[in-house]
């Protein structure tokens, strides 16, 4: 899908970076947005696809896409509290 | 001193984490509060209890001669690991005989260290939602 369709109100960019640096990073991100607002986050750690969805699982925060282009992984939440 | 920190609200589980392991293993050292920050994102209430040799890795100067090792030498002081795990709410807890046990008071302890008994521990782990040793 077309990242261009959903609206990023942050975009935290994880690239490099290993677990868990980017859970910990979008945790701290999504308190800096407002709820109902959307963060992006990108990483390329292999891990952050089942890492992110258990975050979501617990959490309770919303993922209204992931998808991968290339070597990234590309994550949209909308924070729900 | 139990659970309750009023000062993150809107926690999902109790997560208690066990550490063991002090100086002579310092590939030991860094795993519980990298979880433990882990699980502190997820919006958990989380601590780490030390006992044993544990505290010695909260003594004042620990964190920052001891090197968590990595494939290939070098590695990273473990005060980045204890750093990114306070920065996220994780509690650092010590009881009395443990402190005894290595010489200790609590004037040895770097900040953030609070001081818990063997009842509160018992008592944290019957309500966390998981109890995990190293």
């Amino acid at each position: 899908m077309d990242d261009t369709i959903i609206q990023a109100d942050k975009v935290l960019d994880c690239t490099g970076m290993l677990c868990p640096v980017p859970v910990i990073k979008t945790a701290k991100a999504i308190k800096e947005i407002e709820v109902g607002q959307v963060l992006k986050m990108i990483a390329t750690d292999p891990g952050a696809p089942p890492d992110m969805a258990a975050w979501v699982k617990n959490t309770k925060h919303e993922m209204l896409d992931s998808h991968q282009e290339s070597d990234k992984y590309i994550f949209f939440f909308r924070r729900t509290k | 001193m139990s659970w309750g920190n009023d000062e993150y609200d809107d926690f999902e589980n109790k997560v208690l984490y066990v550490q063991t392991h002090g100086r002579d293993t310092p590939a030991r050292s860094a795993t519980p509060f990298f979880l433990a920050a882990a699980a502190a994102a997820m919006d958990n209430e989380v601590a780490i209890y030390f006992t044993m040799n544990g505290p010695q890795l909260l003594a004042k100067g620990a964190p920052e001669e001891i090197i968590v090792p990595k494939a290939g030498g070098g590695g990273k002081e473990l005060r980045f690991f204890i750093d990114q795990a306070l920065s996220i709410g994780v509690r650092l807890l010590v009881c009395q005989p443990s402190l005894d046990l290595h010489g200790y008071t609590m004037d040895d302890m770097i900040e953030g260290v609070e001081m818990i008994g063997g009842a509160a521990f018992n008592f944290m782990a019957i309500e966390a939602d998981a109890v995990i040793s190293f």
